[in-house]
């Protein structure tokens, strides 16, 4: 029998567990049981891809019970694709937290690498099921994992931060559950299939229109789509550095991965494109949303809160995306899920680097930078350019196929604000070169300014080498699109 | 602000009203809710699954997957309590009893360290003397709630009950001697760490048992794997699979609400608290 599809779930779950009492018996093997963890979980989902790709959808039965009665694992090629990119990003930056999270979070590494590896277990079990009420579970599990992080944070104002996300966040899961429910109501099913299949005969009910609206509410609010993102700026940039490195590449993404799976597995395009006349409106909420997200993030003086605002913006092209109702529009949406988590995750990946030489990462503190760190500065820059969307790095192609779907969609708006917001992040990155490159080193930074002007003090060497590699997979990504979109996102849309 | 609040809120009522009015009938039996998976379940489940409670038969074999996350989540807002509130700093003042006479002494330099004798004990400024009836009642009530606790768990496949209601009974047994004593009286006899320890190992019992059916050639927590493992009547292996699950669930939830309780009403100081 093949395990794969449970093991990588399973696997970091068990860590998890074995970490929570290492903590009280020696807080020092939690590390290592927590990378074991992760490692089982990216290898069985790299395992699962290759099947997948070979020989189709897997479906793996919980407990042995067949589909509509138990909980069943569906993994098809989009699941299986962002599988691998959570767990894949979740080891690497587990490799790459050890010295931050000494620094920051000494006294309770144990604990923190418990809750972290509970987090990314419930991200993996977002994506991984095919069931509608197993999906909120996890999704409370990431939830609660989340918030006890940030609160963990800043001092001062990590617990304000968290108090919001909360109060946010739980409206939003709650939303999604009362969805659930009035989808229960009328079909009877919570399997994700087993539902579709229902729904495909009472598609004119307005039980299921509320439905499918409150589910879709409860999501945004989960991946701070405009209106609804006031939580995420504050959540993000006051979490402990290590935590925020996983949690704004990932989280967001496995969002934007369940709305579009809602939308093809659950509700399906004929009822969201042909019964409902609401993707307008979407399409204008996301071009809204990337304006929004791309000017507030130029109004920061803070570099992890204006990477925070480029989150929101890249929302926006997700949604927009997803909701163009055409196949190219589709394709640049989900291989942005993967392209803007891996941007997203350099970029913080560098921040990280930053802040554990530098502790505050406001603007003004980065002046001299490319003297001082020059390894962590060009990973900045390979990562900045593919946010912006030069042509090698992977953040270009996805662009490309959203601006091709807004063409063929007609949403003439939504290509205009995808390029005026690559033109904002252009300006926002290169004003950020510019402190780093051309003012001068503060007199009073460093101890060492009597030997001579640029001191290097490079941030660790575990730390460089990930955030290394992960910015030459930009490049790679980049180049390797065609065969994304050939072997996984094409095939999947069929 | 307010007043688009209020608008907002109109908006979402109006939305679920319009949504109710395709539902079925109050207590419909031809909704679909009753008979599509329903009758599945209230058919078939004694017949596969040995288990008389149809509840718990959902709820731990049919949709075990989810309830093994609901413990996880307890577990975790045990942990989070813990990470967020538990204050390992060391107070500035400290307060002495004298058990006999009740007089109490005040040290304000916390850098010396006072040796004390038995008839010293170490408190706080908010204490207050706990009442003999209350104490000699609760002392009385504890044992009984305990052995209840355990009844609710181990009758979980035959009769309402299960892991997490017998959980919160035991784990309000626990504070309700935090209560009537007080928090160092509990912590004496349970300690931080046995109470950590074990609200992880309930979770594990949960996610052991189901992927220990892996390696048997089964799914995950497909519990007629464990057959050869368990002495006994085969047909019976899922409800001993649910009664193990059970248990497991019943310490993760004792630990994590004594977690939960303890570190909040100290907040995280571990001294005598509420």
């Amino acid at each position: 029998m093949n395990n794969y599809p449970a093991l990588i779930v399973i696997a970091p779950l068990l860590a998890a567990l074995f970490a929570g009492l290492a903590v009280w018996i020696k807080e020092r093997l939690s590390y290592p049981i927590a990378l074991i963890g992760l490692a089982v979980s990216a290898f069985s989902a790299f395992k699962v891809l290759m099947q997948v790709i070979d020989s189709g959808t897997i479906q793996y039965r919980m407990a042995g019970w067949a589909p509509p009665m138990g909980i069943e694992y569906r993994i098809d090629l989009l699941n299986a694709m962002v599988l691998l990119l959570v767990s894949g990003i979740a080891f690497l930056n587990l490799l790459a937290s050890c010295k931050s999270v000494d620094q920051e979070v000494n006294d309770r590494a144990g604990s923190f690498y418990t809750i972290y590896l509970l987090f990314v277990t419930g991200l993996l079990g977002v994506t991984a099921t095919g069931d509608l009420f197993n999906l909120y579970v996890l999704i409370e599990i990431t939830s609660l994992t989340s918030y006890a992080m940030v609160a963990l944070g800043d001092r001062d104002r990590g617990p304000l931060a968290s108090l919001n996300y909360v109060f946010i966040g739980v409206i939003g899961a709650s939303f999604y559950l009362l969805g659930v429910g009035y989808l229960y109501l009328k079909t009877g099913s919570l399997n994700m299939v087993d539902v579709a299949n229902i729904l495909s005969g009472i598609h004119g009910s307005s039980t299921v229109l509320v439905a499918f609206i409150l589910c879709m509410i409860g999501i945004w609010i989960k991946m701070a789509l405009f209106p609804m993102h006031v939580w995420l700026p504050n959540a993000y940039s006051y979490s402990p550095i290590a935590f925020a490195r996983v949690v704004a590449p990932l989280m967001t993404k496995v969002m934007v991965y369940v709305m579009i799976r809602l939308m093809i597995t659950v509700f399906g395009f004929d009822y969201i494109f042909e019964s409902l006349s609401l993707a307008d409106a979407v399409v204008w909420l996301a071009t809204i949303a990337i304006l929004a997200g791309a000017v507030m993030a130029l109004s920061q003086k803070n570099l992890k809160k204006m990477l925070t605002y480029i989150i929101v913006c890249e929302i926006g092209y997700m949604v927009g995306g997803a909701w163009m109702g055409n196949q190219l529009g589709m394709t640049g949406a989900i291989l942005h899920i993967l392209n803007d988590a891996l941007m997203t995750f350099a970029l913080f990946l560098v921040v990280g680097n930053m802040v554990y030489k530098l502790k505050t990462v406001d603007l003004v503190d980065l002046k001299g930078l490319f003297g001082k760190m020059p390894w962590t500065m060009a990973g900045f820059v390979l990562a900045a350019l593919s946010i912006i969307g030069v042509p090698p790095t992977c953040g270009f192609f996805s662009k490309w196929y959203l601006i091709l779907g807004a063409f063929e969609a007609g949403a003439y708006h939504f290509a205009a604000a995808l390029i005026i917001s690559s033109l904002i992040c252009a300006v926002l990155f290169f004003k950020v070169f510019e402190i780093c490159f051309f003012e001068p080193m503060p007199e009073e930074h460093g101890h060492m300014d009597s030997h001579s002007h640029a001191v290097i003090e490079e941030a660790p060497v575990s730390m460089l080498i990930v955030s290394g590699l992960v910015s030459l997979s930009l490049i790679v990504a980049g180049l390797y699109s065609g065969t994304i979109v050939n072997t996984i996102i094409l095939p999947f849309l069929k | 602000m307010k007043f688009i609040g209020f608008v907002i809120v109109c908006l979402t009522g109006a939305l679920l009203l319009y949504g109710t009015g395709e539902f079925p009938d109050w207590g419909d039996p031809a909704s679909p809710a009753s008979i599509h998976l329903s009758n599945h379940y209230i058919e078939k489940a004694l017949e596969e699954t040995q288990v008389p409670n149809l509840v718990t038969a959902v709820l731990a074999d049919y949709r075990g997957f989810d309830t093994m996350f609901e413990t996880a989540v307890v577990f975790c807002a045990g942990l989070a309590c813990f990470l967020l509130l538990r204050d390992f700093s060391r107070k500035k003042e400290r307060f002495y009893r004298h058990t006999a006479t009740g007089v109490i002494l005040h040290v304000k330099d916390s850098k010396k360290v006072l040796k004390t004798g038995k008839e010293f004990e170490h408190m706080d400024k908010d204490w207050v003397p706990s009442d003999l009836i209350i104490k000699t009642i609760c002392r009385i009530l504890i044992p009984f709630i305990q052995i209840y606790a355990l009844y609710v768990v181990a009758h979980g496949d035959f009769s309402p009950g299960g892991g997490f209601q017998g959980g919160v009974i035991f784990g309000s047994s626990l504070i309700l001697l935090a209560i009537s004593y007080d928090l160092k009286t509990l912590l004496s006899r349970v300690k931080e760490k046995v109470l950590g320890i074990f609200a992880a190992l309930g979770v594990l019992i949960y996610v052991g048992i189901g992927a220990i059916c892996m390696p048997m050639g089964g799914n995950f927590l497909d519990y007629v794997k464990l057959v050869p493992l368990v002495p006994g009547d085969p047909h019976h292996i899922r409800a001993l699979g649910m009664l193990g699950v059970e248990i497991g669930v019943g310490i993760a939830v004792t630990a994590a609400m004594a977690v939960i309780y303890i570190n909040i009403v100290s907040e995280g100081r571990h001294d005598e608290g509420l």
